[in-house]
């Protein structure tokens, strides 16, 4: 048999290692900024306003103070967001697993606010809490945020469809 | 093609015995491939899981509300004095869908939109062509809600408020709102 005949019947076959390292890279990265992401937010219903004025923050330094309601399912609250007893679980301030704190703990929500405001200044809070929470529940977290000397606050809602 | 039966016989063994004998000048050199195309497909489908799932937030925006800070300084004299907008909301903890309205001090209105339609047609805003109205965009608003309010309508409320152009929106201090 000739050589060129042999040459002929291997199964040509690319390369693909880096394609490999490179679609690894990715998934990496992309489970990595998941995590990120869902250990800032906390499961909840944003308010859903009429004609939302909202906008996107941009790039600053930000603290999410997340208000968690009660535990609630998506399904039970479907057709009627606001069918919830109103009640804060938590409150998040920030990332990490020290960042929870009992709604009424409002000195230590201040104290980590405080904390957030001396490592960076000029510091954006964003404010998110569940649309059916009591404004009773919302407001003392609103006292704690001025408590720590921040003047402003991002209250967190849905963005309109078009952008 | 057609072979008889002897005939298509000899050519398997025929070609086996090739096959074989190529096997055999190969030898233990043959480097052994992996068959990478499954693991791919995997990956690929992991890939697309955390592309789609990752969301970064997107839905989500933020109103930049101003948070009542002690009593604040004097307004200087040579000013005239602006007359806060106050938004007071009610509501019952029977029905959390009705919302009361109320503002400046005694009109009510029926919903959020048509509170932004009333407080944009108070504006006095002669940049853009407003003339009609009794209050500057910068005139204070402060939204007053009764501890029974949902959030979302707070939330309404200001939208409404920013909706209308004012700049100057805060919340009420904590002792006049519950």
């Amino acid at each position: 048999m000739s050589k060129v005949v042999q040459r002929g019947a291997v199964t040509p076959s690319m390369n693909i290692t880096p394609l490999i390292d490179v679609v690894f890279l990715l998934i990496i990265f992309f489970m990595l900024v998941n995590n990120l992401v869902s250990d800032e937010t906390v499961e909840m219903i944003l308010p859903d306003i009429t004609d939302p004025r909202t906008r996107e923050l941009g790039e600053v330094d930000r603290v999410v103070v997340n208000v968690a309601p009660e535990p609630f399912t998506r399904e039970g609250r479907a057709s009627f967001p606001l069918s919830h007893r109103g009640e804060a679980a938590y409150v998040k301030v920030g990332t990490g697993t020290a960042s929870r704190y009992e709604a009424d703990d409002l000195e230590g929500i201040t104290e980590a606010l405080r904390r957030e405001r001396e490592a960076s200044p000029e510091v954006e809070v964003l404010l998110r809490a569940d649309g059916a929470l009591y404004y009773d529940v919302v407001q003392p977290i609103l006292g704690a945020v001025t408590a720590a000397g921040i003047g402003t606050v991002n209250l967190v809602a849905y963005m309109p469809e078009d952008g | 093609m057609s072979h008889t039966k002897h005939e298509s016989d000899d050519a398997t063994v025929h070609h086996r015995s090739a096959r074989e004998r190529r096997r055999r000048q190969r030898g233990p050199a043959a480097v052994g491939e992996l068959n990478l195309t499954s693991m791919i497909d995997v990956i690929f489908q992991l890939l697309i899981y955390f592309v789609v799932t990752a969301s970064f937030m997107i839905d989500e925006g933020v109103l930049t509300a101003m948070l009542p800070q002690g009593p604040g300084s004097p307004a200087p004299p040579d000013e005239l004095p602006q007359q806060t907008i106050v938004i007071e909301l009610t509501s019952s903890r029977d029905d959390p869908a009705v919302v009361g309205i109320a503002w400046d001090p005694r009109q009510t209105t029926a919903d959020f939109a048509q509170l932004a339609a009333q407080l944009d047609l108070e504006r006095h805003d002669p940049e853009k062509g407003r003339f009609g109205g009794t209050y500057a965009p910068d005139n204070p608003i402060e939204i007053q809600p009764d501890g029974e309010v949902r959030w979302q309508h707070v939330v309404d409320a200001f939208n409404a408020a920013i909706a209308a152009e004012y700049t100057n929106v805060r919340f009420a201090p904590a002792a006049a709102g519950s």
